[in-house]
């Protein structure tokens, strides 16, 4: 890896130029991989014998609630890459993983609620996934809020930054402390989201719908950063060269 | 008092803000006994430059010395007067002088006398005239052993006498080996000063 | 006059001159208890199982409230810029700043927590737990608030987003008092929870004045 080519992710044209390729590709990559581990998944993996048909929502539950923690984890990274690089483009890259992350994070509560109807009769549960869950929705939420209320976009980078590298340090501490919670209140646990072993004609279509949704998570945020860079730059020549062909 | 001879380097310093740029590639010294007036239309990025060197700003491209040692080192050798009030208006006008320059009631008090607040020491800030919250805060002027002074509009809502009592109070510090850094849109009369101009970017 | 003295006397001095900076959230806290009743029933039994925990999430949104605009005055007024001058770190005056806010703000909550208790019915040795959770606790949650409040001070108009951004890195210290409590009202040994409450409390007030001072001094920097 030169210092060149990690030099260039400076230039948010080099950025917006290159991203619309990666972006087609993650997009068609992301649709063969849901279609099949859909599929897969929700028509052929067998049934559950605890829980019949009803498990298969977790094609959709698990990658999602995955994702909607990595993403935090990869706006924390971001936030470093803008406090030691003074690179814009990491900045960018947190405000479109905040908003993408936050529509996974209710996708993950959705898609539980889903699932709780069937096997305990009621939408919702404290249990202690769905719980962090909520507050992770919370977190986003918080950061998105802070961005909007702060006029100057570095400044609101900067502020942002500082947020998310304390709620990172803080999110492992406030899960342990919900399971603990939820242990305390719930001796016996059959949990929303205990996993089994799994024969591999479950898992399979699993591992395909997780890497699906994370492609497809990337060309959420991609598109998104995009967006961004464009209002961002809309001053620079280049740019209004694009919107004048356009 | 006499200062140490001091010097300021202001080297290559560019600052962009809100999408625009203000200034590229600035580069300037001062040493003691010098006076510099910030000039340029409402914009240009004095206030900005003035809080730069102050060290409330970051510095995005360049760098700033004091004796050739970076802002940070030498943070309690400046001060700055900017905009905003300075003084809590919930306090009297001696509690705020006396933890804003960390002296006592004596030396304080003989500073609000020489800016015109004699008896007054005692009164909530915010009882006072806009003038009379101005010079609460340049009182902090009389009781100073801060030799670099960056001043941002100090005679806003300053009468005609006060004008001449801060003019020939600059001019002292200067003559004392101290430097100065404002900016105005009142032209002074009594000062010997050089002007930077903003609003060109080279 | 040393730094730390100076700053000491002024801030007494400040809470002296906004006495209703202590009072109201300390009404906001009785308020809140009354609606409680109001809102499930007078039955002493109900209350008394809930009662700890309620008293737990008032004092929470009292302390909130009154954390929020911690540095806003101080910010507008342009004296919080002159505490960079000041020959000492930031984060440390922050840390003093905040432990003060404690001692006159928050401590004065906690004092009448125990008529609240007696308002909701809560057992004595119930009460005594809560006590001692809130003095362990509610500086970590002081800390906390004071990030937010430093990370809203530039935006205008921001509400109470200072609040709503900070409440969820509560949730820890929240559930760990609440586990205190359980012990307390089962009757078995609260020791070892109060300890592990105690030192994340100290971790986080040693570590959030950190980001509260670059926090402020980003909204320093942005501002004129």
């Amino acid at each position: 890896m030169s210092w060149r080519w990690f030099h260039q992710w400076g230039s948010p044209r080099w950025f917006y130029e290159r991203a619309g390729r990666w972006q087609l590709i993650c997009g068609w990559l992301a649709l063969i991989l849901l279609v099949v581990g859909s599929l897969w998944g929700l028509g052929f993996a067998p049934v559950d014998y605890q829980q019949g048909n009803s498990y298969r929502i977790i094609y959709l539950h698990v990658p999602v609630a995955f994702l909607a923690q990595a993403m935090y984890a990869a706006m924390a990274v971001c936030a470093v890459v803008l406090f030691v690089w003074k690179m814009k483009l990491a900045d960018v890259a947190m405000q479109a993983i905040a908003v993408t992350g936050l529509a996974f994070t209710v996708l993950s509560l959705v898609s539980g609620a889903v699932w709780g109807k069937p096997t305990w009769g009621t939408y919702w549960v404290w249990d202690a996934r769905l719980t962090s869950m909520l507050i992770l929705g919370f977190l986003y939420l918080g950061l998105i809020g802070l961005r909007a209320a702060i006029q100057d976009p570095d400044q609101a980078g900067k502020a942002c930054g500082i947020l998310v590298l304390v709620g990172v340090v803080n999110l492992p501490i406030i899960k342990y402390s919900v399971e603990w919670w939820n242990t305390l209140h719930q001796p016996a646990s059959l949990k929303l989201t205990e996993k089994p072993t799994m024969p591999a004609s479950m898992w399979m279509p699993l591992l395909v719908n997780i890497l699906g949704y994370y492609i497809a998570a990337a060309y959420l945020v991609l598109g998104s950063m995009r967006a961004i860079v464009i209002g961002r730059e809309r001053r620079a020549s280049w740019v209004k060269e694009l919107v004048g062909r356009a | 008092m006499i200062f140490e001879p001091v010097s300021l380097n202001i080297s290559h310093v560019s600052c962009e803000r809100d999408d625009r740029l203000l200034f590229q590639n600035l580069s300037f010294a001062l040493g003691s006994g010098d006076i510099l007036r910030v000039a340029g239309p409402n914009g240009a990025g004095k206030t900005t430059l003035l809080r730069m060197i102050a060290g409330l700003f970051e510095v995005q491209d360049g760098v700033i010395t004091i004796d050739q040692e970076p802002l940070s080192e030498r943070r309690h050798q400046v001060l700055y007067i900017g905009h905003k009030p300075q003084v809590s208006r919930d306090l009297t006008v001696i509690d705020n002088l006396k933890f804003l320059t960390g002296f006592d009631e004596p030396i304080v008090k003989q500073a609000l006398i020489d800016v015109g607040l004699r008896g007054y020491h005692d009164s909530l800030v915010k009882e006072l005239s806009q003038g009379q919250g101005r010079r609460c805060a340049l009182a902090r002027l009389w009781c100073s052993e801060a030799p670099i002074w960056i001043l941002d509009e100090p005679y806003t809502a300053l009468d005609v006498t006060m004008v001449e009592t801060l003019d020939r109070k600059i001019n002292g510090h200067v003559a004392q080996g101290g430097l100065c850094l404002f900016t105005t849109h009142q032209l002074p009369q009594s000062l010997n000063f050089e002007t930077l101009e903003l609003g060109r970017v080279d | 006059m040393s730094i730390e003295r100076r700053m000491l006397a002024r801030e007494l001095k400040l809470a002296a001159a906004r006495p209703g900076d202590i009072f109201k959230p300390m009404w906001f806290l009785m308020l809140v208890i009354s609606m409680v009743p109001l809102a499930l029933s007078p039955d002493s039994v109900l209350l008394a199982d809930i009662g700890s925990a309620m008293i737990w999430v008032a004092t929470l949104l009292a302390l909130l409230l009154n954390t929020e605009h911690l540095f806003q005055s101080d910010f507008s007024d342009g004296v919080l810029e002159q505490w960079l001058f000041l020959d000492r770190p930031l984060a440390w005056l922050v840390g003093l700043k905040l432990i003060v806010h404690w001692l006159f703000h928050v401590v004065p909550l906690i004092c009448i927590t125990p008529i609240a208790g007696l308002m909701l019915s809560v057992p004595t040795d119930v009460l005594i737990a809560l006590l001692m959770t809130l003095v362990v606790a509610t500086p970590a949650l002081t800390c906390f608030s004071g990030l937010g409040a430093a990370l809203t001070l530039g935006s205008s108009r921001s509400g109470i987003l200072g609040v709503l951004v900070m409440m969820p890195l509560f949730v820890p210290v929240v559930i760990l008092a609440a586990g205190v409590l359980i012990r307390a009202m089962d009757g078995s040994e609260i020791l070892p929870l109060m300890a592990l409450l105690g030192a994340f409390s100290l971790v986080a007030a040693t570590l959030v004045p950190i980001a509260v001072s670059a926090a402020i001094r980003l909204n320093i920097g942005g501002s004129n």
